[in-house]
């Protein structure tokens, strides 16, 4: 199975690859490959080229930075999966990374590919959406940082113009502890027939504030607005969830194919948003809630 | 457009390798094609069955989802370059022979692979570890009962290797 001919330009760092970039008509950029090449191997995307950024060791890695953690575009699912600083703080992506793919889409697949594709149904932009994360992008002579959640705009579709390249997202290096991400898979492809992670901030016994992302639902990931309020200032008691957790698909006009309808994939929603609720909120506050 | 060939070089099973190629050969049939290592397998041809599942320094990747020009400079390591220098098998081959973890073998090399990689960084995994290690790799034949046991004999005696 082969992909349309094309020209292969290696970028030997970011400037050349904009560069590159910036000269063609039809081009692509390709990172790890693991969703542009099943898409060029189907036709889907045909490109005059493809920039090959994979070499470009500094858009790799996670660093933190001030009050933000930085994750370069080109870090790969296992090298977060490995990276001590995202194990340690960042709990909802540890979930998702675990339930990711498979061993070896994560070998390859980066953070940037993944949002940058813009696929409705991928797990860990609900988790970055949740944690409030921005996208960084970088045009030749200029770099824009754009919030995720403006970033998403629908299937296959962002934010990102002819031209430019995702360098980095970058996420709040105090998140709160009290966070977890559910899913629901398709089995054969792992992809979510629902996704949500919940974040939740948590002082003297009450939910000070909620973030809650869902994936897989919708034709892009889309924070429910409706849960979140209802959990602003609510007891900090699994009591609390349910009720909140109901809201979750409110609004929000369902994908629908062969692997699950619509109202299906909003079923699997509030049942998701409830589970990664209660989670979230046993981290929080480091009780184990009643069977 | 003119068609644009492309050198590359690579390390496989330790011995330096070179091709020229269309930018759009991918790695996997670079292997079986152009250096004769057909025991890596082509399922599905677009990142599903992990049948073509070989290591790429040292992680188990799927080499029908990667260009032989992405792979330029790399170390590869295929299913032939698992058995011991001197003959006989590998740990997790001897294990497939033993537990029956294979029928038709069309998926094998991919599982060998994948579970060597897997085993190499998780020496105690639980079964259900095993059980998402091996979730990047389809078998139609075995219902996976004989790989899975397979993989905890390998699991409980990669140590004798």
């Amino acid at each position: 199975m082969f992909p349309a001919d094309f020209r292969y330009l290696r970028a030997e760092s970011l400037p050349h690859a904009l560069d590159l970039l910036a000269d063609g008509e039809d081009v692509k950029v390709l990172a790890g490959g693991q969703s542009l090449l099943p898409m060029m191997k189907l036709r889907l995307a045909v490109p005059e080229a493809v920039v090959d950024i994979g070499g470009i060791t500094e858009l790799a890695g996670v660093s933190p930075d001030g009050d933000r953690v930085r994750i370069g575009a080109l870090t790969t699912y296992r090298a977060l999966q490995r990276d001590e600083l995202i194990a340690a703080r960042f709990p909802a992506m540890t979930d998702a990374l675990a339930v990711l793919a498979d061993q070896q889409v994560r070998a390859r697949g980066t953070v940037g590919g993944c949002v940058a594709h813009g696929d409705p149904a991928a797990d860990l932009p609900a988790v970055l959406l949740a944690l409030d994360a921005s996208v960084t992008v970088a045009a030749r002579g200029a770099t824009r940082t754009v919030a995720l959640g403006d970033f998403l705009r629908g299937i296959y579709a962002t934010d990102l113009a002819t031209g430019e390249i995702v360098t980095e997202i970058s996420v709040g290096a105090a998140p709160p502890p009290g966070q977890a991400y559910e899913k629901f898979e398709q089995s054969a492809s792992h992809l979510p027939l629902a996704g949500v992670c919940a974040a939740l901030s948590v002082s003297d016994g009450v939910i000070t504030s909620a973030r809650v992302a869902v994936t897989g639902v919708a034709g892009r990931v889309f924070r429910s607005f409706d849960t979140e309020r209802a959990l602003a200032g609510a007891p900090a008691e699994p009591a609390s969830l349910e009720a909140s957790a109901a809201l979750a698909a409110d609004g929000a006009e369902p994908l629908s194919d062969q692997h699950a309808t619509g109202p299906f994939r909003q079923h699997l929603a509030r049942v998701l948003a409830r589970r990664a609720l209660a989670r979230a909120l046993t981290r929080a506050t480091g009780e184990v809630p009643p069977r | 457009m003119e068609t644009q060939v492309a050198q590359v070089a690579m390390t496989v099973n330790g011995t330096p390798r070179r091709a020229t190629v269309e930018p759009r050969k991918t790695l996997a049939d670079t292997l079986r094609e152009d250096f004769g290592l057909t025991g890596t397998h082509l399922g599905c041809e677009h990142g599903v069955c992990g049948a073509c599942t070989v290591l790429v320094d040292g992680a188990a990747i799927r080499a029908c989802l990667m260009f032989a020009v992405q792979a330029d400079g790399s170390e590869v390591v295929t299913v032939e370059g698992l058995a011991p220098a001197g003959g006989g098998l590998s740990a997790v081959q001897r294990a497939f022979r033993e537990e029956h973890g294979l029928q038709c073998g069309f998926c094998t090399p991919g599982f060998v692979v994948s579970l060597t990689a897997y085993l190499r960084d998780h020496p105690m995994p639980s079964g259900a570890e095993l059980r998402d290690a091996l979730s990047g790799n389809l078998c139609r034949c075995t219902g996976y009962q004989g790989i899975i046991a397979a993989a905890r004999r390998a699991a409980g005696g990669m140590e004798d290797q």
